[in-house]
């Protein structure tokens, strides 16, 4: 058996359902058998990876209990062969597996969301937060269209139910509340400020303005976008206290 | 080369080494937690690297696949090293997942002459990147194969000898594989070259008893401490650090247990003749 051979067969061992043995590990003199010898390794890996899971999604496992988050977890390991060098990132198709397999209960999948996509903002890219006076000096050289883009870690995601309640109850060692759809669906802004992963629920028009603000980022672009999609509004005004809270909340990069 | 006693650096204890000097001459970290975007893993790594040398060891090179590295990982390797200037980057003598798939373990490798031109493929292409000797570690395993033709040692000695690279002994792993496998951890200490090896690790491991598993949660045994011992009096004074990766006990507990590595050193190294 050639190396090849072996790698391929061992990691396919690894993968099964069960753990069979392999006959091209030795037979010990003592101790154990090479079955449970592999087992060793068999176990080793699911254990491994519920742990990541566990620790990233931290929420959601308190949500849901252990017995019930270790049996999904154990079958997302099962069913999602690790492709990550990076352990942590293991967890990316959680989410989703959670969506599919609790469908009646989706706010465990917008739970288990969060939690990712905080982790993820806790080691994203870092970046070069602009200040008000960093503001305040792009409009005094007069610059037309002032451009501004959006910190590296800031991501939206929707949620149709209480989620954020339930996550800030569980945040507190509080009992979650019942879970409830709501009315109409809110967005949550993610994103790092400082050392630490932060969140908001956003307003419709903010909601817009951050859409804006990731895709074409010109200050004359979001205005007109806001005037045209949210006539009733007095939009400069709304606009200018948006800004402020970018600026003091560090969702605005100033790096080319 | 440095010289002194290490510690593995943990998150447990950043708060530790950045408010006061600690009785430790470098850290060792693990270079994947810190080939990360940003936030705050590098930001406590660079503050703490600014008063402490440091020496980056990694998990996952695989650098036994038979399907050769990966050098998007070896791209962010290089980032890293050149962000903290190292003193040395080891990697274990394993693999980890072939095909695209990663089994996120130290696997074994058969110990064949095919093995070991695929190491040594392997090994080249790393120092090829990083500019410097790869050291690699020795790991706690569990199963042995039939096709192996030689001894780890024999091996380990064989890569050593084929790229110049260079060896991190971990005191426990030779001693949790000598008791697995049914071999004398004193060959394995004798069986490698003297003049290659560039660390030691110290750590703990979980008795099951009919096998011990490398568990890195335990303070160190009565018997890796002789070992150590031995260590020391084939190789004379070589870095050593505590290594402890769960159940992380605070870090007053880890220099007590550093500075048992340093007694028993001083002990082997500097005898006190009596008058």
């Amino acid at each position: 058996m050639n190396l090849s051979e072996l790698q391929s067969d061992f990691q396919r061992a690894l993968f099964d359902s069960e753990c069979k043995g392999a006959d091209w590990i030795s037979e010990s003199a003592r101790g154990l058998s090479a079955r449970d010898r592999l087992d060793v390794y068999y176990n080793a890996y699911r254990i491994r990876l519920i742990d990541v899971l566990l620790d990233t999604f931290e929420h959601t496992a308190i949500y849901l209990g252990d017995d019930w988050f270790n049996q999904l977890a154990a079958d997302y390991v099962q069913s999602h062969p690790s492709t990550y060098t990076n352990i942590g990132l293991y967890g990316r198709d959680f989410p989703p597996f959670l969506a599919e397999r609790l469908a009646d209960d989706k706010e465990v999948s917008e739970l288990a969301l969060m939690d990712w996509t905080l982790r993820r903002a806790f080691d994203g890219a870092d970046s070069t937060v602009m200040s008000l006076d960093d503001l305040q000096q792009l409009a005094s050289e007069g610059n037309e269209g002032i451009h501004l883009q959006a910190v590296p870690t800031l991501s939206i995601s929707t949620q149709h139910f209480n989620t954020l309640d339930i996550w800030h109850a569980i945040n507190q060692d509080q009992t979650p509340p019942v879970v409830e759809r709501l009315p109409q669906p809110i967005d949550i802004l993610i994103w790092r400020k400082g050392h630490s992963p932060h969140f908001r629920s956003l307003a419709k028009i903010e909601s817009a303005a951050i859409a804006c603000l990731c895709s074409a980022g010109s200050l004359d672009a979001i205005g007109a976008t806001l005037e045209k999609d949210f006539p009733d509004v007095d939009v400069a005004t709304e606009f200018g206290v948006m800004l402020h809270r970018w600026l003091d909340d560090e969702i605005i990069s100033i790096d080319p | 080369m440095t010289s002194g006693f290490g510690l593995g650096l943990r998150t447990e204890h950043y708060n530790d080494f950045l408010a006061e000097p600690q009785p430790v001459e470098w850290l060792e970290v693990i270079s994947d937690n810190y080939m990360v975007d940003g936030g705050k893993p590098l930001a406590m790594l660079d503050q703490i690297r600014a008063n402490y040398p440091m020496v980056m060891h990694g998990v996952s090179m695989s650098i036994g696949s038979i399907n050769g590295l990966d050098k998007d990982y070896l791209r962010k390797l290089k980032i890293l090293e050149q962000r903290i200037e190292p003193m040395w980057v080891s990697d274990h003598l394993c693999w980890s997942g072939v095909h695209g798939r990663n089994l996120h373990d130290l696997l074994p490798l058969p110990y064949t002459a095919e093995a070991l031109q695929v190491v040594k493929r392997n090994v080249e292409q790393a120092q090829e990147v990083l500019q410097r000797p790869m050291v690699l570690e020795n790991v706690s395993s569990y199963v042995e194969y039939n096709a192996s033709e030689m001894t780890e040692w024999e091996f380990l000695t064989e890569v050593c000898q084929a790229t110049g690279c260079r060896l991190l002994l971990d005191i426990n792993n030779i001693f949790v594989s000598a008791f697995n496998h049914d071999f004398s951890p004193s060959s394995f200490i004798e069986g490698v070259p003297i003049e290659s090896v560039s660390q030691f690790h110290l750590a703990g491991h979980q008795d099951n008893g009919d096998i011990l598993v490398d568990t890195h949660d335990h303070p160190v045994c009565d018997g890796v401490w002789d070992l150590y011992r031995q260590a020391l009096i084939h190789f004379g004074y070589v870095p050593t650090m505590i290594e402890r990766d769960d159940n992380i006990p605070s870090l007053l507990e880890l220099i007590a247990e550093l500075d048992m590595a340093r007694a028993i050193a001083d002990d082997v190294l500097n005898p006190k003749v009596a008058l």
